[in-house]
């Protein structure tokens, strides 16, 4: 189990940061992801693990008219 | 159409010269005595080599250019109609080789316009204007 | 980072070139013109972005002065809506109301505005008192009308009086004539009087680009929701175009005044025409923007390529995007009008912009649109946008999700002179209510009005603009519409005001604030009515739980509505600000306020107008505005705590089957938050404790937020904060508040 913006959510083996967008269907463009704490840069979403009991925070940003 | 190419097999990124091709430029083509002002610059590298900020008439400041202050001549250079320029600098930003440039003194921006007046002063013919395809405007 | 290359196949191979012309009346129409008064004047260029004065026409009596702009004006109000409120507060009078000749249309463009080297700095602000607010309204407006109003000597353009025949105001500011004609019958639609008005006061060819023409429809005339359109001539297309001054019915005062249009031609363009104080740091600061857009857009919302439509499937995805007036966030045939096929339908081979300079590049258009009905049918037109607000608005409010039907909605939306979102809206009320039996077919005159019925729908908008039918009814807005409704005794009063989304009469933006306590404020709790560009938070609350506290929920109704004025008192268009970040936004702190963007606007006002601001600074002259403005609706018998009130279907489920949508959701809130159990407990019952809840947080809300923007917990700004913000100086505004004390 992992908490993304307060919430829980299950966890699984080989969890990246791009596995919780898609779960959460984050598709915004402009995010700020924190996983415990660490800035991911937009380029590691594939790849950036996500461990068991991670707290990760997905900011978005605001935009539109 | 016409764009100006260098060779650096010939040019040792002025450390061997005076900059002559800046110079030439600034002070015949912008009346400027100051090669910085010039369209293109020669940088060399601390490790060795160098690279040249100069324009190779691409097109995308055309593409962006919201006056079509800028239009390829019969030569398919891309060249700035100062009176139709409202100084807007998206040409500066969109431009992938910095080779638009501008100054503090004059509003609208400027570049290379493959003249060739920089060829004839090159003490190494590290220089040269060569007849190239246009290449198709891109959508950016 | 290398350009991302937009691939041309992937659009519809449209000649962008080609639509059908309205000039063949231009001769007759030059004919017709008759000059009813016409003086001479100076113009002038800005020094610092100022020229120190403004122009006041009375159509009616035909008395055209020039007024100073004085120092304390320019301290305490900037410009934009800071100079159109003031001289709006000392044109009218309390009793005052819309159509009586006193009330004021302002445009001023502000000291920033017509800056050619940032992006979003051709904007003007127009401000009047509101047939659907009754109290001031101020609207952002692109196009060119501001600038070349600036370039042609003027900070702000007053118009007052009600001329008893159609009239044009020209103003050459190349040779320094004003001019009011008496404007022949014929066209009053925007698409071909801004057509023939900027060919006729062009004096050639490469003259057009300085023309600028507003004009609203032949809609503004027979309803409240008017809208105006500024007009500036898009080169590559040959076309002339328009930005729209939407919100609040403007364009119906327009037309009560009987003004047809108002005419600039300015100088030739430049990039130094407001004679900056610093113009190197303008010059850096743009280009170091411009070189964002390039490289971040592409990987970012992709403004260049779709506009502010990017957010339809965003929206869509977070359950946000209005659906059948504001009851859910989904659709599952949204893909038909998300910016997938915006992108593929809008000419991309072009530049687009609304003034020079705007590398962000929102303003799409898609050409070659063939009209199915109404007057124009068979022409051949281009189309503006659609903008998010239109396609959420127009489109999934109101269940239609033909992209064909959804452009022409929004052209005759445009050419009639009517806001797309109140127009979308409104229209979305309507349709509930024939869904729920309170309109009928006999009601509606034989309007089908169901979900979807785009066909039923643009014969209401032709009704409008004809003056005729419910059609009619429908242009009186909803606060007005659920009156009638109650008083014909057609359905439920409680249910009518239930989904009625609007406060203080004016329609809700096209975004669901259900779910977000603090948008509910962001839209309730604002100056002018429910329009999202005071504040828009429902992600930093209700995805990002960044506000999880009434103190947290208050800061940010303190200081995004605040920043966000900012932008109206000088010029600037907001979409700049943050639909795009530079690349190191992530590490900044406070990245949702991206601190390297407002530090680029404290630089392009000190370096245009020379006087040194600070960050906090920009906040307090927004303060001082925004406050005054709040004290103008106080003055106009509104602005108190009642008048902020929220219909119950932005703050939570009217509906069953709204609460059924998302039950879980919302049967988890009655556990986690009021502690009790869901279980074995009716959907009624479970609504009734919902709106309890939520009744009584957006109360608590308003403490909140009134109380951290200095106002009394009935919503008066106190004479300590009137004091802070230097407005004690005005009597008039003190003896307002006084009565409070």
């Amino acid at each position: 189990m992992i908490v993304v913006n307060e919430e829980p959510l299950d966890w699984h083996e080989g969890m990246t940061v791009r596995d919780v967008l898609r779960a959460k269907n984050y598709r915004f463009p402009m995010l700020i992801i924190h996983v415990d704490g660490l800035l991911i840069p937009k380029p590691d979403y594939d790849t950036a693990p996500v461990p068991d009991g991670a707290v990760v925070q997905v900011i978005h940003l605001i935009s539109g008219g | 159409m016409k764009q100006l190419v260098i060779d650096f097999a010939k040019c040792n990124a002025g450390r061997d010269c005076a900059h002559e091709c800046e110079m030439e430029c600034a002070v015949r083509v912008f009346k400027v005595d100051d090669p910085a002002q010039a369209a293109l610059q020669i940088k060399a590298y601390e490790a060795g080599g160098g690279h040249a900020v100069l324009c190779d008439q691409c097109g995308d400041c055309v593409v962006v250019c919201p006056t079509e202050a800028l239009k390829r001549n019969k030569l398919g250079v891309v060249m700035i109609d100062k009176k139709l320029c409202v100084g807007c600098y998206m040409c500066i930003g969109f431009c992938e080789k910095d080779a638009f440039m501008r100054n503090s003194d004059w509003i609208t921006p400027h570049k290379c316009t493959s003249c060739g007046i920089c060829v004839k002063v090159c003490p190494h013919g590290a220089l040269s204007i060569v007849e190239v395809p246009e290449p198709a405007p891109r959508i950016i | 980072m290398s350009q991302l290359v937009f691939d041309p196949s992937k659009v519809m191979p449209i000649d962008y070139t080609q639509r059908t012309e309205y000039l063949d009346g231009l001769e007759a129409f030059k004919a017709g013109c008759r000059v009813l008064k016409e003086l001479a004047y100076t113009p002038s260029l800005p020094d610092k972005g100022y020229n120190n004065r403004t122009l006041y026409v009375n159509v009616a009596t035909l008395e055209i002065t020039e007024k100073p702009v004085t120092q304390q004006m320019k301290d305490v109000f900037i410009g934009g809506r800071g100079f159109g409120l003031y001289h709006l507060w000392n044109a009218v009078k309390p009793t005052t109301r819309w159509n009586d000749p006193e009330n004021e249309i302002i445009i001023s463009p502000g000291p920033v505005c017509g800056m050619t080297q940032y992006a979003g700095t051709g904007k003007s602000l127009v401000v009047s008192l509101s047939p659907q607010t009754d109290i001031p309204i101020d609207s952002n407006v692109g196009g060119f009308f501001g600038p070349l109003l600036k370039f042609s000597g003027f900070d702000a353009l007053e118009l007052q009086g009600k001329a008893d025949r159609d009239v044009i105001l020209f103003i050459d500011g190349v040779k320094g004539i004003l001019r009011v004609e008496e404007a022949p019958a014929g066209p009053v639609d925007s698409h071909v009087l801004g057509e023939l008005l900027t060919h006729l006061y062009a004096e050639n060819e490469a003259d057009l680009p300085n023309v600028s023409v507003v004009t609203s429809g032949a809609a503004a005339e027979h309803s409240l929701i008017g809208m105006l359109n500024f007009s500036f001539y898009d080169r590559r297309r040959g076309c002339v175009r328009f930005k729209q001054a939407g919100r609040g019915g403007i364009g119906t005062v327009f037309r009560n005044k009987r003004i047809r249009a108002l005419v600039v031609r300015g100088p030739k363009v430049a990039g130094d025409l407001n004679h900056p104080a610093d113009p190197e740091t303008i010059a850096k600061t743009g280009v170091k923007y411009h070189k964002e857009i390039r490289e971040q857009d592409p990987h970012q919302c992709m403004m260049r390529r779709n506009g502010t439509a990017h957010i339809v499937e965003i929206m869509n995805a977070y359950d946000l995007l209005p659906v059948h007036n504001f009851q859910f966030g989904s659709h599952p045939d949204t893909h038909r009008i998300d910016s997938s096929y915006w992108q593929q339908r809008c000419t991309q081979a072009t530049v687009d912009g609304c003034w020079y300079g705007c590398s962000m590049a929102c303003a799409k258009g898609a050409d070659g649109v063939v009209l199915k009905t109404g007057p124009y049918q068979g022409h051949m037109v281009t189309v503006d946008g659609p903008e998010y607000e239109n396609a959420a608005g127009l489109g999934s409010n109101c269940g239609v999700f033909d992209p064909d039907a959804l452009l022409e909605l929004n052209f005759y939306c445009d050419t009639y002179g009517i806001c797309t979102i109140t127009y979308g809206t409104l229209t979305a009320f309507i349709m509930e209510c024939y869904q729920r039996g309170i309109l009928n077919l006999e009601r509606t005159g034989g309007l089908d009005l169901t979900w979807g019925n785009a066909a039923a729908d643009l014969e209401m908008m032709h009704q409008m603009a004809r003056g005729e039918g419910f059609g009619k009814i429908a242009g009186l807005g909803v606060k007005k519409m659920k009156e009638h409704f109650i008083r014909n005794g057609w359905g439920d009063p409680q249910l009518i005001n239930d989904i009625g989304m609007e406060n203080k009469g004016l329609e809700y933006s096209q975004y669901m604030s259900k779910e977000s306590l603090a948008q509910q404020g962001g839209y309730a709790l604002t100056n002018k009515g429910p329009q999202h560009d005071e504040a828009w938070l429902i992600f930093m609350d209700m995805v990002n739980k960044q506000l999880p506290t009434f103190e947290a929920k208050a800061e940010a109704l303190y200081y995004f509505p605040l920043f966000r004025t900012w932008f109206g008192l000088n010029g600037f268009c907001k979409l700049p600000w943050n639909d795009v970040v530079p690349a190191d936004n992530s590490s900044q702190p406070e990245p949702q306020k991206v601190p390297e963007h407002v530090q680029n606007y404290v630089d392009l006002f000190t370096a245009t107008t020379g006087i040194q601001i600070t960050k906090d600074d920009l906040i307090m002259q927004s303060a001082r505005v925004y406050n005054f403005q709040r004290v103008f609706n106080i003055r106009m018998g509104k602005g108190l705590r009642l008048h902020d009130a929220a219909p119950y279907r932005s703050l939570g489920p009217v509906t069953r089957e709204e609460y059924e949508s998302r039950a879980e959701r919302y049967d988890k809130q009655l556990l986690d938050e009021l502690g009790i159990d869901p279980a074995g407990k009716s959907t009624e019952e479970k609504m009734a404790l919902h709106r309890t809840w939520r009744t009584d947080r957006f109360s608590k809300l308003m403490d909140s937020v009134y109380t951290r923007r200095g106002w009394t917990l009935d919503g008066v700004p106190t004479l300590a904060r009137l004091k802070e913000l230097g407005l004690d100086a005005f009597p008039e505004v003190v003896a307002v508040v006084k009565q409070f004390t």
